[in-house]
């Protein structure tokens, strides 16, 4: 009898859990813009340690993308019915690989968008590729998307960890900066990052001095700044792997055991225009890093960044940016392709040049689908020459597109 | 002085204040129909959900009742199961990987694991109880946490593990609608190992120490020997929690083993009702589905939302969903007889 | 030598936000028996609205670092007003949900209101050089960090012998049973103590915002080791709590170095301390085991 009771128990919870919810086993939908729309999927960080870097404000480059595309086309634009769907994966590979697999069932989505932290980027490949639909990966820095993890539907924007260390190491040893310290956190990014950053320190002939691990996430580098200055040779560059909360605790920190004064100058591996604002330009006046696109880079970034400013009350990130180019790439595409079918779609952007506000001698590689394009060696000014809020930075030198990213690699076969 | 359920001054001492109880004195037929009308729902339910938010659903429901296993038949809340959960994720997940075994058979090795690591952190957590076993399990948990995100090599650190195959014996499990019903038998397993565990003389033993330990000792029962052993069982069950929750994600996130985790199984108990077990399976159903909307409707701030309500269920309804409408139904079936008499 | 010294001095001052967040666990448990979840959220508070006095209203930190622990304990007051209170009469874990949940709901709020991406704070302009030791020179701010948190800790002290209230807090801690057989009124005591508990929070918090990361999260790790430490001190014991505090973060500071080769082993060092403390003392270091549960 109490047997009876207990299971009683249980299948009742599971009635009440039931609810409302749409769905029944999913099938593959084929896309043809049969019901004449085109839905475009943000899924990224909305409220964690990347929601300013790209997050809510993403959505809306997405939605300026979709506003442009229809004043481009007008009448002749291939549907009027263009929206966009969001989901928060709070960088969760886990949460990702579930909302990615809903967007594309439940809210019909045809291309999904941004996608930061490497783990879940990777996740949201596999749930693309199993279901043959489009995603534009701009703020997963992994060069597995385009590596070992590459797919037919998978395109990789904006920016990866060749491109960052590639370019900051081997700029910043070439003026000067020849022992380093490299601290990294403990983590794929990290760990990926150093190893790309010391390579690319000792082929532009500098030597890395010593590297250390930190614990990730971590609240105090004092260890590590202690150590910097009693190494042998003394270091004159600490380049810091670090990223968000940690990149700023560790900058706060490096100011405060004034090692710019010990003459140890800052590298940093990924910066964007929201840690600086965040540390404000003071602290990390003179770091270098290399960066995927800087709205007062000139004219058409700034008018771009002009309306952002309209739109959001802050000035666009790289990833911003690379959305809006994503989306608008990707609608271009379905109008000269004349449908939303993926494979056709895929055919039209593979190996297609493109220069439009994001993408400066931009090229679509066929063989990884990694989009490449001009990337910029930056520095923070200090803040005696920051004019206005927002522009923190300077354009050291262009890195034209062949220099900035990595050769396809071998271990892509799509 | 440890219990954990509702003991306001002037509440009468007894099985009345037990949500099982209440419920097994409902007549019979009422059971069969609930029994029934459940066994349905859960077979029905990924036509009405989507398929992964369903089995979330069914791993969540087993963690809090492992969670509730404790805290509301033991009278010691785990503020670590996530070291379980997450224990029994990692281990799934690799012996999936690196083994290619079928699925249940990795979560089951995933939930011995759990259980394993449960006997060191369940001996040393069991000498406090009440606040103490709280803050020692949730050190604990936190402890495993730092070794996972350190011992990169084989736990992938913070990118935790990525691609967890699903196999089980040739068949093509990759539509999620499929693997639910693949996974169903298994949370079912579970959930009956829970119920027979609460209602074997074992279980009754674990109540009468929670009401009163000094009896217990007294009576001679080896207290932390029983503790002990409704640990590692308890752990067993997050495990399987755990494992499925991988194979259903077919990844591994170190966030499995953070306490935030912890924390969000104890909600899931207190939500559906302390002492209650089938309550645990009620609260899993509605937090997961919250968030799940949640997460959809472009509300960012989930935690507000949660907590919000969890405080809510602290400060008015402690005994939680399903405790609130066991009383209820207890009350008026009462009234009946009365009236009836 | 140099480098150890550098490095013992880097424990203390880390161990002083542990001691200060341990002895207003301790104090709050003591008169309460309420293990407070959400004082990690209340340092957290200390240090955004350091930040919301400079940027938004020009208030420098010396204002913060009073103004700060009085708004804070007096939301403190509130919160037990209207909430701890409630539960007072129940097991004490009630409260540690209670707690818990206040704890995500103040996350989210800051959250919402100023973003996760950490938020500049300087230190002020006087603490911003370093102080020669004659072997090795150390931030200023750093020494102040360490010297004002002994302060405190050493004013608590004084104020817990020296004083009526003190004395019954004590009592209330050390000899629960006593204190309270003897018919001394507690009752009046604990809005108040639980309000300090909180500003003893925010004043770290205060004290934090200009050498580490201010945001909405930057307590929520913190105080999981925070309750290590006050297992391994002796939840019971207010001077436990304070010397474990010290204890541990030299115990870190000296583990990240020496330890390097085994990162695992460093990160985990306060756990494993626990464990063992645990096993030969369950009551804590300087805790005394309470009547048996």
């Amino acid at each position: 009898m109490r047997r009876t009771a207990g299971l009683a128990a249980a299948s009742a919870a599971v009635l009440l859990a039931a609810g409302c919810g749409g769905g029944g086993p999913s099938g593959s939908g084929d896309s043809k813009l049969t019901d004449d729309k085109i839905v475009l999927g943000v899924l990224n960080d909305q409220s964690g340690v990347y929601a300013d870097a790209s997050g809510p404000n993403s959505v809306k480059a997405v939605e300026m993308a979709i506003a442009d595309f229809k004043a481009k086309y007008g009448d002749k634009a291939i549907t009027k019915n263009i929206s966009v769907e969001s989901a928060d994966h709070q960088n969760k590979p886990d949460i990702a690989n579930t909302k990615a697999a809903e967007l594309y069932d439940r809210k019909g989505v045809d291309a999904i968008f941004d996608v930061p932290t490497s783990s879940a980027a990777l996740k949201v490949a596999d749930v693309a590729k199993a279901k043959k639909k489009l995603y534009f990966n701009i703020t997963g820095a992994t060069t597995a998307l385009t590596g070992a993890s590459c797919n037919k539907y998978t395109f990789h924007y904006a920016y990866d960890t060749y491109m960052l260390a590639h370019g900051t190491g081997t700029a910043a040893t070439q003026q000067g900066a020849k022992n380093w310290y490299i601290v990294y956190p403990d983590y794929a990014f990290g760990q990926d990052m150093e190893k790309k950053f010391s390579a690319a320190v000792e082929g532009a002939g500098g030597k890395v001095v010593a590297k250390d691990a930190t614990p990730f996430p971590n609240d105090n580098f004092s260890t590590f700044l202690l150590k910097a200055p009693t190494l042998n040779p003394k270091p004159d560059t600490l380049g810091t792997m670090q990223a968000g909360g940690d990149l700023v605790n560790l900058v706060k920190q490096y100011n405060e055991f004034k090692l710019r004064d010990k003459g140890i100058g800052l590298a940093v591996g990924l910066m964007f225009l929201t840690d600086i604002h965040s540390l404000t330009p003071a602290a990390l006046a003179g770091t270098t890093y290399t960066d995927a696109w800087y709205w007062n880079f000139d004219q058409q970034n700034r008018e771009f960044a002009d309306r952002f400013m309209k739109e959001t009350g802050t000035r666009p990130t790289f990833a911003h940016a690379a959305n809006y180019s994503a989306a608008m790439q990707y609608l271009e595409a379905v109008q000269a392709a004349g449908t939303d079918d993926a494979d056709k779609v895929v055919a039209g952007l593979e190996g297609k040049e493109i220069n439009d506000v994001f993408l400066r001698n931009g090229k679509i590689r066929a063989e990884d689908h990694r989009v490449i394009h001009d990337a910029y060696l930056a520095q923070v000014k200090p803040a005696s020459e920051v004019k206005e809020p927002w522009d923190y930075v300077k354009v050291l030198k262009t890195i034209p597109a062949a220099e900035a990213f990595a050769p396809p690699s071998a271990e892509c076969k799509m | 002085m440890t219990t954990v359920v509702d003991s306001e001054p002037g509440a009468k001492p007894g099985p009345a204040r037990s949500g099982l109880v209440a419920v097994a004195r409902a007549p019979w037929w009422l059971r069969y129909a609930l029994l029934a009308v459940g066994l349905g729902v859960a077979l029905w339910l990924p036509n009405s959900l989507y398929p992964p938010v369903a089995v979330d659903i069914l791993c969540w429901a087993l963690f809090a009742v492992s969670v509730d296993l404790l805290l509301g038949f033991t009278g010691l809340m785990s503020f670590g199961h996530a070291a379980f959960w997450g224990t029994s994720a990692y281990v799934a997940g690799i012996v999936a990987t690196k083994a290619g075994l079928p699925f249940p058979v990795a979560v089951l090795i995933g939930a011995v694991a759990a259980a394993v690591l449960a006997v060191p952190i369940g001996y040393l957590a069991v000498k406090r109880t009440g606040i103490y076993f709280a803050m020692v399990t949730l050190a604990f948990a936190q402890m495993i946490y730092y070794v996972a995100n350190k011992w990169s090599t084989v736990t992938g650190g913070e990118n935790g593990l990525p691609s967890v195959p699903r196999e089980l014996g040739g068949l093509d499990l990759s539509d999620e609608y499929y693997f639910y019903y693949a996974a169903l038998p298994i949370a079912l397993l579970g959930l009956w190992a829970a119920w027979r565990i609460v209602n074997s003389p074992f279980g009754r033993v674990l109540v009468g120490i929670r009401d009163n330990p000094a009896r217990a000792r007294a009576l001679g029962y080896p207290v932390h020997r029983y503790k002990l052993t409704a640990f590692v069982l308890s752990a067993f069950l997050a495990g399987l929690g755990g494992g499925l929750f991988v194979m259903n994600h077919e990844s591994v996130a170190l966030d499995a083993l953070h306490w935030t985790t912890s924390g969000k199984a104890v909600i899931v108990v207190v939500l559906g009702g302390i002492g209650t077990l089938w309550g645990g399976v009620i609260g899993a159903a509605f937090l997961v589905r919250l968030e799940d909307w949640l997460s959809f409707s472009g509300f960012e701030q989930i935690g507000l939302v949660t907590g919000a309500i969890f405080v809510l269920a602290v400060l008015l309804f402690r005994k939680g969903i399903w405790g609130t409408v066991a009383t209820l139904a207890q009350r008026r079936m009462a009234r009946r007889r009365q009236s009836d008499s | 030598m140099t480098g150890f010294l550098q490095h013992t001095f880097d424990g203390l001052v880390n161990g002083a936000f542990y001691a200060l967040l341990a002895l207003g666990l301790a104090v709050i448990f003591g008169m309460l028996r309420v293990v407070n979840f959400a004082h990690g959220a209340f340092y957290m508070l200390g240090a955004m609205g350091a930040y919301v006095l400079l940027a938004e209203l020009g208030v420098p930190f010396w204002w913060a670092l009073v103004i700060m622990p009085v708004v804070l304990g007096v939301l403190g007051m509130a919160l037990e007003r209207a909430f701890v209170h409630r539960l007072a009469q129940l097991d004490p874990l009630y409260n540690f949900l209670l707690t818990f949940g206040l704890t995500l709901i103040l996350q989210d709020l800051v959250k919402s209101r100023y973003g996760v991406q950490s938020i500049p704070y300087a230190p002020p302009a006087e603490l911003n050089g370093s102080v020669d030791f004659g072997l090795f020179d150390f931030p200023t701010y750093r020494v102040f960090v360490l010297v004002f948190a002994v302060a405190i800790c050493v004013g608590v002290w004084w104020l817990l012998t020296h004083s009526r209230v003190g004395m019954v807090v004590r009592a209330a801690t050390e000899r629960p049973e006593l204190t309270r057989a003897f018919g001394i009124n507690v009752g009046r005591w604990v809005t108040p103590v639980f309000g300090f508990g909180i500003a003893l929070a925010g004043l770290a918090g205060v004290l934090a915002a200009p050498m580490r990361a201010v945001n909405p999260l930057m307590g929520s790790d913190l105080i999981i080791v925070v309750f290590a430490v006050v297992v391994i001190g002796g939840l019971g014991s207010i001077f436990g709590s304070v010397a474990a505090g010290f204890g541990i973060g030299l115990i870190q500071a000296w583990g990240v170095v020496y330890l390097a080769d085994w990162p695992i082993l460093s990160q985990t060092l306060v756990f494993i301390v626990m464990a063992a403390v645990l096993m030969w003392r369950p009551a804590g270091l300087f805790g005394r085991e309470e009547a048996p549960a």
